[in-house]
């Protein structure tokens, strides 16, 4: 098939800062990527910059922000955002709804009037839609108006959402769709029984550059003893409170002087006896960030629900090897196939991994060089576009 | 870039092999009685949601039901961290928890029997079901024997 010309890039946020999670900055990485490849790129997104509220924060109307043509549209003024996270957090307990329920969670979803009938009135410009992630309202809009030429880009996890009557009708509306690591591939494939050749695993490319100076951030933290790392979004489904409780049980119980220092956003609630050995630094500029990865023992990534881990990605950069929740598969594999990291299913698995990382130094290296070579060689960006270019053009 | 790397699993360091000897030490540490402390029992409140279709999630459960089951209704260290008035402050925390305990104690009662009874119920369906699992195995595994069929592969329930 020739190569496709016009693409549209639909996302629920446009990731402008370092406040947006990591689809829409995966997103948005592709649309540029895209572009530059010689393809006509629009940015379709909402004018919600809140991941709670999604209330209009930004202008309507076409801005061309760092040389991609975005549209901002509004989410729609009619929808129940009480109802829609009454229903979402039924969802996200197991609990079964209805049909009319999954339908009534589906229309006070983040959903755009404005961006569908701009899909629908600009369709012959069109070749492709690329949309995710699928939990949201605007992707299942985007879907509805160009199955045809929609590849969905999920980021799927294990979780409640997956099992719904609406992804699985999305899942089987769209035209291909566009993975972020295999594991993530082999899961849809068994939820929703899809064909070997539906879709590709693209992933993200990242710029190569040396590691950060592994003693910039501790010297000008006073940071004297070792320590583990985090950075991202605070909460429970990201498994900080976890890290929190494990790192606690591991000072107690071990008495070594190990310290945490979590970077991103969110509230994170940290006993009192511990607060004088976490460091919250909230949000780092890029070159701090890479500094404090650098520095680290090694980068902890508690959650279990991932379909690819960025941040993971730059602490391998930074030659800083991993500590990941054995719950995530994605994550496993990746540590797995660079051979840069270990994972914890329980408690003592935690603090084993964490006595290795202390007491081995070599290996310690030696799986933080081992994920920065993996990086360089699966995840640049003329390896990654290529993918995408043959995702887009299948 | 143009960098001396490895090959991706090139010899080295190999995870898999790592992990699999942190999961013996594990084993014989617990078997030795290791991480029954209440913080590392505490500690896996968290991780029990990961742990729903892991063979390890009923006893993780337990133990951390065992933990949490006991409301403390026992006094404690009242402490106030600001300087000033800090007698005053203490001595007015001291009989609030007082007149607190004094109304909320039957409330605690029964809430703790409560707990009691439910992982006593708990605790002693998983033996009974463990038991009446591990009899059943053992009666297929003799029946089989006796008919010379091949061995099935252990059952995962």
């Amino acid at each position: 098939m020739s190569a496709v010309r016009r693409v549209a890039f639909v996302s629920p946020r446009f990731a402008q800062g370092s406040a947006i999670g990591g689809a829409e900055t995966l997103l948005r990485a592709l649309a540029l990527r895209a572009q530059s490849a010689g393809r006509e790129v629009v940015f379709l997104t909402t004018c919600a910059t809140d991941h709670v509220s999604w209330r209009n924060a930004v202008p309507e109307g076409r801005r061309t922000i760092d040389g991609l043509a975005v549209h901002f549209f509004p989410v729609n003024a009619d929808r129940d955002a009480s109802r829609f996270l009454r229903l979402q957090q039924r969802i996200g307990r197991g609990q079964r709804l209805s049909e009319t329920q999954e339908a009534d969670w589906l229309r006070h979803n983040v959903n755009s009037d404005a961006l569908a009938a701009w899909l629908s009135a600009n369709a012959a410009n069109l070749d492709r839609v690329v949309a995710g992630p699928y939990l949201f309202g605007v992707v299942h809009q985007a879907a509805g108006a160009l199955p045809d030429r929609t590849l969905l880009l999920p980021c799927l996890h294990d979780e409640p959402f997956a099992y719904l009557r609406a992804t699985r009708d999305l899942f089987g509306r769209v035209r291909g769709f566009v993975f972020n690591s295999e594991p993530e591939r082999d899961l849809a494939r068994r939820l929703f029984g899809l064909a070997p050749d539906d879709g590709r695993v693209v992933g993200i490319g990242l710029e190569p550059r040396p590691p950060a100076d592994r003693t910039a951030f501790p010297s000008k933290r006073g940071l004297q003893a070792p320590y583990l790392m985090y950075a991202g979004r605070r909460e429970p489904l990201k498994g900080t409170p976890l890290l929190v409780d494990y790192f606690g049980a591991f000072r107690k119980r071990t008495g070594r002087d190990l310290r945490l220092v979590l970077a991103g956003s969110g509230a994170v609630d940290v006993p009192r006896e511990l607060k004088p050995h976490v460091l919250d630094v909230g949000f780092l500029t890029e070159e701090e960030k890479n500094e404090a990865m650098a520095g680290a023992l090694a980068f902890c990534h508690p959650s279990v629900n991932e379909s690819l881990s960025i941040v993971l990605l730059e602490a391998w950069l930074n030659e800083t090897p991993a500590l990941v929740h054995a719950g995530s598969e994605v994550m496993r594999h990746l540590c797995r196939r660079a051979n840069g990291g270990l994972w914890f299913g329980s408690y003592p698995e935690f603090e084993e991994s964490l006595i290795v990382m202390l007491d081995r130094p070599e290996t310690r290296r030696d799986m933080g060089r081992r994920g920065r070579s993996y990086v360089l060689q699966e995840y640049n960006w003329p390896t990654v576009e290529a993918h995408l270019l043959a995702a887009l053009d299948a | 870039m143009q960098e001396a790397a490895f090959t991706v699993n090139a010899p080295g360091v190999d995870v898999d092999r790592l992990t699999k000897e942190i999961r013996e030490t594990v084993a014989r540490k617990k078997a030795a009685g290791a991480y029954q402390e209440p913080e590392a029992v505490r500690a896996e409140r968290w991780n029990l949601d990961a742990l729903r279709d892991d063979d390890e999630f009923i006893e993780a459960y337990l133990d951390s039901l065992r933990d949490a089951a006991v409301v403390d209704i026992n006094d404690f260290e009242i402490v106030e961290r600001r300087a000033a008035f800090a007698p005053l402050l203490r001595a007015l925390k001291r009989t609030l928890w007082k007149l607190l305990k004094f109304y909320t104690y039957r409330l605690w009662s029964q809430q703790n029997t409560i707990n009691g009874l439910f992982l006593a119920a708990l605790e002693n369906r998983e033996r009974r079901q463990r038991r009446r699992l591990a009899a059943l195995e053992a009666r297929i595994t003799a029946l089989e024997g006796r008919r010379g069929t091949p061995e099935c592969p252990p059952c995962d329930a």
